[in-house]
């Protein structure tokens, strides 16, 4: 399948998306940022700058580079560059020839065909022009959408039915409020307003002027005559703003700013978000005028509007988002990044044409809540997680909990709680005919598998017997949305206690296996440990059995630890003992024959010399590696 | 009876024929369920493997950040130790070092440029001065250093440029 891209051609920088796979995704350029300078140069060598290193060499070739190409679309303009004249058609089709070059790196194919945005105030001739440049370029050019248009589409709002959308647009240095009509996915501009010279600069300008008074006032230099303090004013200004979006404090420390008196100066300021909206509320206060002549011209109340999309990177502030919200009275869509929403609409529209999107792309459900099966202490052990796409299988190997256990039970559960009875049983069996064998060596593989509706078989395998059961649960998946929501709702109200009483569980799970194991292996080093030991390990073994009896959770742990330290000092020296004996019987000359003797003679005999024998493989491997 | 006979024998192939067309359709519809189950499992599994993905993005992200962060604290303690100390100039002598080496291991570096041409490919042109004694292009001021990462430019340096009056009005004659 063919890829079309969608390109936001904008006035200071450009995006580009395309869609992969089902999903938008952002194409970075070949300097690594997710977006493109929209500026072209010609050095005196006549080489061809387009981008970031156009825009670097600005200062210093301004009558060779162009900036803000877009005000230009559709005029009968020249542009007079190295003694050659482009048309606006041309510096554009530079910046779109750049894209392409470095959408192909990207994308690893070639890319000859793309959708266009542009303002949704753009006449015929603009559009027209945008077309031809895209041509010039070496795109066909599948289809100019408006930028307000795009935005609502990254957001889906093409797909609800009869809608008013209200498009506010806050870029770096210009503002557009758009008011569409939807139905039936086309969409209409009912109308259009801004201020074209409005934006996040502004704002920044006016944090540095706040940033630089203050210093001024304080010891006297206006730290803005000076370009390298300027610059890092700039700089300092940009972080302050991006941090106020998230925090409602931040502290701006720039040492050595400057030097006064032959003493070095150092800037330090405390910032609050208040302090920052009450900077720029007069800027954000001059969206509101065209706001209202846009509804004024579309014939709408503010009640009208069913959706507000923002655009633009200043539209991240708070202050912003409440001054638009205030507006037309209503909350704004959230979720798209602001600054990518129109590439990425773009992109949408041109995944349609192409097919990518809806047509090709199966759609496959999720599984809405985790399918787990009960374990020993009424723990739920997880084998699907939720949001797993289906069709799918996923198989665990589980044991028995009881020495000669005969019968395990299979019970299924679907939701988010760590404990089975907090969660919903969807069904339940058993697995019988277990040869009798000491807990934990059976081996009985649990397997799920989910089918493309839903359906979900569990099927549990004794792998000694290869007897087999299982059962078929159907509707799992249909659940209400109600009933997911408030299964997840519950999950995350109940987390704290759940956590404790899964800690309870294991902790009492642990204590108990610790128990069984000491009781087993007591038996078989009993001759190779000292009596004092043997006594050491019975006692404090009693005491944990004790402490399971009862319900003290900290007691059973600390018994566990004791009995652990216990058994690690005395398998300790047990080693040392068997490391001095093999030392001394390889001083004498022996060879490891006598070790592989004692497997042989190991009472469970063959499958525990295979088991060693594997390990041994495995190490070695390891080493070789390294 | 001849024909009878004729005709039976003739019919017996044509329906066995129908049995085994019938046994091959059926066949091919099980066929054809279990390539399509196996296809949508292997979509499924796709887009399980993008989300497996995407969460060890994540992981690897926060582990890179906790080796930097890491970084970031020794040397941060390093310098509060300084801070504390009468006279700091030999410890921070040997920071500097440790902040240098780590640069070095990174294979970072200082990208030149005070009295070389302007190249806007690692330099950043914050302003230019006008200086009729000087090569036009030259780099007198460097507001702030600028850095490779091996061939990649990290950031670069932001600098002041001569604009040379008279030679540009001898180009332009």
């Amino acid at each position: 399948m063919k890829k079309i891209i969608g390109v936001d051609l904008g006035t200071t920088n450009s995006e580009v998306a395309v869609i992969e796979a089902g999903k938008p995704v952002v194409i970075k350029s070949a300097e690594g940022n997710p977006y493109f300078p929209s500026v072209v140069a010609f050095t005196k060598d006549g080489e061809k700058l387009v981008g970031d290193s156009a825009k670097r060499q600005a200062i210093v070739n301004p009558e060779a580079t162009v900036m803000r190409i877009k005000r230009k679309m559709g005029t009968k303009d020249k542009i007079k560059l190295q003694g050659k004249t482009y048309t606006p058609e041309q510096i554009s089709a530079f910046i779109l020839q750049k894209i392409k070059t470095d959408a192909e790196e990207y994308l690893g194919e070639k890319i000859d065909e793309a959708v266009i945005t542009v303002p949704a105030y753009f006449d015929d001739d603009q559009r027209q022009a945008t077309k031809t440049a895209g041509e010039i370029a070496g795109f066909k050019v599948r289809r100019i959408i408006n930028e307000p248009t795009a935005a609502a589409l990254a957001y889906g709002l093409d797909k609800k039915g009869e809608q008013k959308i209200a498009v506010f647009d806050l870029g770096g240095g210009t503002f557009d409020i758009t008011l569409m009509e939807v139905g039936d996915g086309v969409f209409e501009v009912k109308s259009t307003n801004g201020d074209t010279h409005l934006g996040g600069s502004d704002m920044d300008q006016a944090l540095v002027d706040y940033i630089a008074e203050d210093f001024e006032n304080k010891h006297g230099v206006d730290l803005r005559k000076d370009l390298k303090t300027l610059q890092r004013l700039i700089e300092t200004a940009e972080k302050a703003k991006i941090e106020l979006s998230s925090t409602l404090k931040t502290t701006i420390n720039l040492p050595y700013i400057t030097v006064v008196d032959n003493e070095p100066k150092h800037l330090e300021l405390e910032l609050t978000r208040a302090q920052l909206e009450r900077l720029i509320s007069p800027i954000v206060e001059k969206t509101v005028k065209p706001c209202q002549q846009a509804l004024k011209d579309a014939k709408l109340k503010a009640s009208d509007i069913d959706h507000i999309v923002l655009v633009g990177g200043p539209t991240r502030m708070q202050i912003v988002q409440k001054k638009v919200e205030e507006i037309f009275n209503k909350k704004a869509e959230r979720g798209v990044d602001p600054m990518e929403c129109v590439a990425v609409g773009a992109a949408i529209q041109a995944g349609i044409l192409s097919g990518e999107v809806e047509k090709d792309i199966v759609l496959l459900d999720v599984t809405p809540l985790t399918l787990s099966v009960e374990t020993l202490g009424g723990v739920s052990t997880e084998l699907i997680t939720r949001n797993t796409t289906i069709p799918t299988k996923k198989s665990k190997i589980f044991s028995t909990a009881a020495d000669n256990q005969p019968s395990v039970e299979i019970n299924v559960l679907q939701g988010e709680r760590p404990m089975a009875a907090d969660n919903k049983s969807l069904g339940r069996f058993h697995l019988d005919g277990i040869l009798p064998a000491p807990r934990g060596m059976p081996q009985i593989e649990v397997t799920f598998d989910i089918d493309v509706n839903g359906i979900i078989n569990v099927s549990a395998k004794d792998l000694g017997t290869g007897k087999e059961q299982s059962i078929r649960i159907t509707g799992s998946t249909k659940l209400s949305d109600d009933e997911i929501t408030r299964m997840k709702r519950e999950a995350e109200t109940h987390a704290e206690e759940d956590k404790k009483r899964k800690e309870k569980v294991e902790t009492r799970n642990n204590a108990d296996a610790l128990a069984h194991n000491v009781e087993k292996t007591l038996g078989e080093i009993k001759d190779k440990i000292s009596e004092d030991e043997n006594k050491n390990i019975e006692n404090s073994l009693k005491e944990l059995k004790k402490a399971l009896t009862g319900d003290d959770l900290e007691e059973i742990k600390k018994k566990t630890d004791e009995l652990s330290e216990i058994l690690q000092k005395v398998s300790a020296n047990l080693y040392q003992k068997a490391a001095e004996k093999a030392a001394s019987k390889q001083a004498s000359g022996s060879t490891t024959e006598p070790k592989n003797n004692s497997w042989s003679g190991h009472p469970s005999g063959d499958d525990k010399t295979i088991d060693a024998d594997y390990k041994v493989k495995d190490d070695k491997k390891k080493k070789d590696k390294k | 009876m001849t024909t009878k006979k004729f005709t039976e024998k003739k019919k017996e192939p044509h329906d066995k024929k129908i049995v085994n067309l019938k046994e091959e359709i059926e066949k091919l519809k099980q066929e054809l369920a279990e390539k399509n189950d196996k296809l949508l499992r292997s979509y499924a599994d796709l887009q399980n493997y993008q989300k497996r993905i995407e969460k060890e993005i994540t992981c690897k992200e926060e582990e890179i950040r906790k080796k930097y962060l890491l970084e970031i604290i020794d040397i941060f303690e390093l310098i509060q130790k300084a801070y504390e100390h009468s006279n700091p100039k030999d410890g921070l002598q040997a920071i500097i070092q440790n902040i240098k080496h780590l640069l070095e291991i990174e294979e970072v570096k200082i990208i030149d440029c005070l009295g070389k041409s302007f190249d806007h490919y690692c330099h950043h042109a914050i302003s230019t001065i006008e200086k009729n004694d000087c090569k036009d292009g030259l780099i007198v001021d460097e507001i702030k250093k600028g850095y490779k990462l091996g061939d990649k430019i990290l950031r670069p340096s932001q600098v002041v440029v001569v604009k040379n009056k008279d030679i540009i009005k001898k180009e332009g004659e």
